[in-house]
């Protein structure tokens, strides 16, 4: 199982907003209804293809709870991405994005990709933030947004590819150093670089972000 | 005291100077002296007495110390004299090397001390802080110190300072740089301090992971050699093992990082006698233990598999197996490594059957299995390879049918090599079952009885196992000869414990019976049996006879709660009233219950390794204890209960039977109804992609149909211009005018294809979403099993459904294959007319020569017009070729519609070729014009026809011949 790069993820986000069960959906590819509370970090992988490229996607599950925090603060200036996530039938989640925000802002390196992710879309009916406040956010923060439900897995695939485009396309102008391994980018083994992709491919990634909105 | 008084400089130290007041002068300097050189000079001191006035200086001058680390930090010097003189005081390490003679006494009271003066230290937990700040100096005298107090800060107390740690900003992460200094002492220290840092702090323990300590740690210990290497590889290895023991988050990241890989040149020791040093040796045992922290039986089931598979994937089982069967391996490295490839083995078939074709490098050549087998009842071998050997062969059959039938097929009679000359894994268990070492009795025992853990099938298969016994007299069966021992147990001599090879035996048979009423009656069918058992559980014996008591109630217990009732004379009920009669219920409960309440029970029931201190302890198996486990209470019942209850338990039984009969048999219905969808799904695709190519075909014929249409109109054109004899062009005008009306009509007959196809598309469809609803109504009726019977019926329906609709759909593709034979037929015609299109062109070429004759002008307008018809005709005669050719392909392409795709490719290049023909052809025509044109010309001007009416009679003729010759082909291929 070769890849051409390996990048470093963390989940992060107010206790119960369904981080364990993205994660779960989009490694194993199923859901489970049981709050199982996460303790500390959690760890998964997958695979996934970009530009025809294989990467390989290293995820830590943290704990959301005030208690951790200290532990999840070591996970950030390793990581090349973050997906930060509320619930969309609790309020208080997004009111405290502020906060997560503040947090991996101060503690990771500038570069890190930080996909907002509005989860349990499949709860319409109980839905207490409207899409378009998420999206006012992402906007106002600099952030990729999408609504995702670990549940039905609507999403769930788009928001990990979408965060790794994102990276890609930061790598191919050469806005991540890949040859620093702390940033949370690794080149895989016996992989030459070729920083000269054409300008069509990284505009393709990018106009494909954020235009995933199908399901939801 | 020279030292001393250098230190203090000029001031007269008198005699009355106690110690205490030479360290108090010191912190006063240290505390307000304002130069910097005196205020080291005296940290410097301080440093001096700190080891043999440990608590002096430490009481005195801890708090100075602190300061100067927070005040001086400019001056790397004092620092580093400040940390020295901190790390004296608090760690244990060197006092216990000068310590040697004392009494235990003061280690005791020095390690108080340490663990004191550490609690003192980080009760400010920013004194801690301050130590992770000092670290990122780079100065080797701050560094160096710094590491080595810190590391033994969490020697001390290392949850506390672990969580002080923890909750500084990147704490952990600062201290993973310590594994890239380039200094080899500081990289060496730091993997210690990692060490103590990681010691049973999960939350630690992902974070260092997460810093990409598994990539650093592994580059050291390849760098140094593998094992190779000196301490730093062992000290990198510790490191791994506390990462990874129990820390399923940090095995799973080890696997995905593809880690496991980069193991296996680890185990690259082969043959090759490099000799084997005491560091190599403990490198390898630890690298072992490394490999069996990722596959411990422990672990979650899916973790440990995908490590077994990448283990066999990489080549990492086949390389431990090469030491495995390598000469001049030490023997505890042997012994760990059989140990590590059972538990690569355990339960995960691929590697199992693996290891079963692992053979040694024996000539003949012997599997692994047997070599094995040898040491373990081989009572000169040592006691823990026994042991190992024993839990290979229990790995190999965890769960492994194939296995268990391997092993006691080589046990029955039609297997058994008559030759003698190769030795199997039953003869020898066998051989060890019944030998005079009790040990051998035991492992063999156990070893057989995994061979039939869970599997009726070998169950039953092992009764069959009969063995010779003395010259003359007949075979007796295993069984009977199990408890032919069992019974003259005390009359035998043998070395070591004879209760050892009674556990061993009643284990095997307690396995054997359970779950296998046929095994029961076998056992109970020797009178002597029960007998012998309510004998040894109602005698009052001593208490080491208690374990052998409690293991025959079980055995008796099992005969009862397994028996069918096949035996008259030992019913269920029977068997019970014996007890009643001989030994009292209660008794009998007690006595059951020693098993369980027995010393070694509960340790043996922890872990599936058989690992005992010493033979003494080799008592119970881990199987065996989840079989006590799982019968103790169902008998302890079955005994309690009354006949009444007994029976109409065996009719609830029976009721659950039938009920399981008629669930199996749904169950089967729905399995061939899957099939059945599968056969009938894959039919539509056939059917679907046959309709695709019909459409082909039918397109392809259309266009062709226009292409003679098109290539009739331009010969009929050109013909109409170039001969203007009324005859042959009526002729023409005859044949071309029916011939729109046939395409027309075939036009029309496609479009009627065309529209049949859409419908059978959407037939298709609708079968499609039919197939989605079978499968759903499928699924659901699976998950629950009672309504599995109208799920069924439904489905049945649909099946009927569907074969309808299969059968409409096929005769629609009949009635479209006979559409299309009849749309050849209708080209066929259509050729045929081209045919009489094409004669009358010699008649009209008559014609023209009796014209010929009345005027020199006519004829040699004819004899140029003759050139033409011949060339048209060479044209007409190739173009039907072509049409027969075509028609052939197409019959062809109707009976095989694979063959009709690649028909369709030859096609396309032929009309290619008629179209560039034609273009030729027309090229031609507007040559023989111009050439008309010029010979009208210059017979008018010049007037020789005599000269011209030679040539054109000879041309005349030969045109005429080949034309005979063109009818009779024509004809042929009509
Ligand atoms: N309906 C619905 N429930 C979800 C979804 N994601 C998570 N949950 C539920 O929310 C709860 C918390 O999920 P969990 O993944 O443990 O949250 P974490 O604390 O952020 O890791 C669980 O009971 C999940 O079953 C979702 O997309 N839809
Ligand atoms: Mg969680």
């Amino acid at each position: 199982m070769t890849y051409a790069y390996l990048f470093k993820y963390i989940i992060i986000g107010d206790t119960g907003v369904g981080k364990s069960c993205l994660l779960l959906q989009f490694t194993d590819k199923r859901f489970q209804p049981v709050h199982d509370l996460t303790i500390g970090v959690e760890f998964g992988a997958r695979m996934v293809n970009i530009d025809g490229k294989q990467i390989k996607l290293q995820i830590w599950d943290t704990a959301g709870q005030e208690s951790f925090r200290s532990i999840t603060r070591s996970y950030y200036r390793g990581a090349a991405g973050a997906l930060l996530v509320y619930d969309i039938t609790r309020r208080e989640t997004f009111n405290h994005l502020t906060s997560w925000l503040e947090d991996a802002r101060q503690h990771s390196s500038s570069n890190m990709v930080i996909m907002l992710i509005g989860n349990k879309s499949d709860l319409e009916s109980r839905r207490d933030v409207k899409r378009e406040e998420g999206e006012a956010f992402a906007r106002e923060h600099g952030l990729i947004f999408m609504e995702t439900s670990a549940k039905t897995a609507c999403n769930v695939e788009e928001a990990f590819i979408n965060t790794a485009k994102e990276i890609y396309r930061k790598i191919q102008q050469g806005l991540f150093d890949v040859h620093n391994e702390a940033n949370g980018i690794k080149i895989g083994p016996q992989q030459c670089i070729s920083t000269s992709v054409g300008p069509s491919a990284s505009q393709r990634s990018s106009s494909e972000i954020g235009s995933n909105s199908g399901c939801c | 005291m020279n030292f001393l008084r250098g230190v203090m400089g000029g001031q007269s130290a008198g005699p009355q100077h106690t110690e205490a007041e030479t360290i108090q002068k010191l912190c006063d300097r240290v505390a307000s002296s304002t130069l910097l050189d005196d205020r080291r000079n005296a940290v410097r001191a301080l440093k001096s007495l700190s080891k043999k006035y440990r608590l002096e200086v430490g009481i005195q001058a801890m708090e100075h110390l602190i300061h100067v680390l927070q005040t001086d930090r400019s001056d790397s010097e004092i620092i580093g004299y400040a940390l020295d003189t901190l790390y004296n005081i608090i760690s244990n390490d060197e006092e216990e090397e000068v310590d040697d003679v004392e009494e235990e006494n003061s280690t005791r009271q020095s390690e108080d001390l340490g663990s004191q003066f550490t609690e003192i230290f980080i009760k400010q937990p920013e004194n801690v802080t301050l130590l992770l700040t000092l670290l990122e100096e780079f100065d080797f005298h701050v560094r160096w110190p710094g590491v080595k107090l810190l590391t033994s800060l969490l020697k001390q107390l290392g949850p506390q300072v672990q969580q002080i740690i923890l909750v500084s900003p990147m704490g952990v992460s600062r201290l993973m740089d310590l594994l890239a200094d380039s200094r080899e002492v500081i990289r060496n220290d730091g993997v210690l301090l990692l060490q103590a840092l990681t010691r049973s702090n999960g939350a630690i323990q992902k974070i260092v992971a997460f810093e990409n300590a598994f990539e650093r740690l592994l580059d050291i210990i390849t760098e140094e050699g593998n094992s190779d290497g000196g301490i730093v590889v062992e000290d990198c290895l510790i490191l791994l093992q506390n990462l990874l023991k129990n820390n399923n988050s940090n095995q799973n990241f080890f696997k995905e990082g593809s880690y496991i890989q980069r193991m296996k040149p680890w185990f690259d020791v082969g043959d090759e006698n490099s000799g084997w040093s005491a560091q190599k040796v403990t490198n390898l045992h630890v690298m072992l233990q490394l490999v069996r922290v990722l596959v411990s039986p422990t672990n979650p089931p899916g973790a440990t598999s995908s490590c077994q598979k990448a283990m066999f994937q990489c080549g990492l089982l086949q390389q431990l197996c090469t030491i495995l069967m390598a000469t001049g391996v030490p023997a505890d490295i042997l012994t760990e490594t059989i140990n590590t490839v059972s538990e690569v083995i355990r339960g995960y078939q691929v590697n199992q059957d693996y290891f079963a074709s692992v053979n040694a490098p024996s000539n003949p050549p012997r599997p692994a299995i047997v070599v094995l087998l040898m040491s373990m009842v081989n009572e000169r071998q040592p006691f823990v390879l026994r042991c190992a050997v024993l839990y290979c062969f229990q790995c190999f059959l965890y769960k492994n049918q194939k296995g268990q039938g391997e092993i006691v097929s080589t046990l029955l009679p039609s297997t058994i090599d008559a030759t003698g000359n190769s030795v199997s894994a039953g003869q020898l268990l066998c051989g060890g079952l019944f030998s005079t070492d009790s040990l051998s009795n035991w492992c063999a025992a156990v070893a057989l009885a995994h061979a039939l853990q869970e599997n009726a099938t070998q169950k039953e298969q092992l009764l069959r196992v009969q063995l010779a016994t003395s010259i003359g007299n007949p075979p007796v069966s295993l069984l009977q000869q199990c408890t032919n021992i069992l019974s003259q147990g005390d009359k035998i001599d043998r070395r070591g414990s004879k209760i050892q090879t009674r556990v061993g035996l009643l284990m095997l048979l307690c396995t054997w019976l359970s779950n296998c009423p046929i095994a029961v009656t076998h056992f109970l069918h020797n009178s002597a049996n029960v007998p012998f058992l309510t004998g040894q559980i109602a005698e009052n014996l001593g208490e080491e006879e208690q374990l052998v008591q409690g293991l025959c109630a079980l055995l008796l217990g099992i005969s009862i709660y397994f028996n069918d009732n096949s035996l008259e004379s030992y019913m269920k009920e029977k068997l019970k009233q014996l007890i009643e009669k001989r030994i009292g219920k209660e008794n009998f409960i007690e006595k059951l219950g020693f098993i369980s309440k027995h010393e070694l029970y509960s340790r043996a029931s922890q872990k599936p390794q058989p690992n005992f201190p010493s033979p003494e302890y080799m008592i119970f198996d881990h199987e065996f204890t989840k079989l006590v486990k799982e019968l103790e209470g169902v008998i302890t019942k079955a005994i309690y209960k009354s006949s009444e209850e007994d029976k109409k338990e065996e009719e609830v039984k029976k009721t659950l039977e039938q009920h399981d009969s008629i669930v199996t048999h749904y169950k089967n219905m729905i399995r061939e109804q899957d099939l059945q969808l599968e056969e009938l799904k894959q039919q539509i695709s056939t059917l679907k992609c046959q309709n695709e190519q019909l459409q082909t075909a039918v397109t392809q014929q259309v266009s062709q149909i226009q292409q003679h249409k098109d290539q009739y109109n331009l010969l009929k054109v050109q013909l109409g211009k170039d001969n203007p004899h009324p005859g042959s062009y009526s002729d023409a005008t005859q044949v071309n005018g029916i011939q729109p009306e046939e395409v027309g009509r075939l036009r029309e007959e496609i479009e009627e294809l065309k529209s049949n196809q859409e419908l059978l598309q959407s037939l298709l469809a609708e079968k499609d979403s039919l197939i989605e609803n079978l499968k759903s109504s499928q699924s659901s009726a699976g998950t629950n099993e009672l309504s599995s019977a109208t799920a069924s019926a439904q489905d049945s329906e649909q099946i009927a459904e569907l074969r309808q609709e299969l059968a409409t759909l096929k005769a629609q593709l009949n009635s479209q294959s006979v559409e299309i034979t009849k749309l050849q037929t209708e080209k066929q015609e259509l050729l045929q007319k081209t045919e009489t299109f094409a004669k009358p062109a010699p008649a009209s070429g008559e014609s023209e020569a009796v014209a010929a004759a009345k005027t020199a002008d006519a004829e040699g307008r004819l004899s140029a017009l003759l050139q033409e018809t011949k060339d048209l005709k060479n044209e007409i005669k190739a173009l039907s070729e072509e049409r027969t050719a075509i028609k052939e392909q197409l019959d062809a392409s109707n009976s095989t519609i694979a063959i009709l795709q690649n028909e369709k490719n030859k096609l396309e290049v032929d009309v290619t070729d008629s179209k560039r023909e034609q273009d030729d052809l027309l090229v031609l025509l507007a040559d023989q014009d111009q050439k008309i044109f010029s010979l009208k010309n210059k017979l008018k001007e010049l007037g020789h026809p005599v000269e011209e009416e030679d040539e054109l009679e000879s041309g005349d003729q030969d045109d005429e011949e080949d034309e005979d010759e063109d009818d009779g082909k024509d004809q042929g291929h009509i």
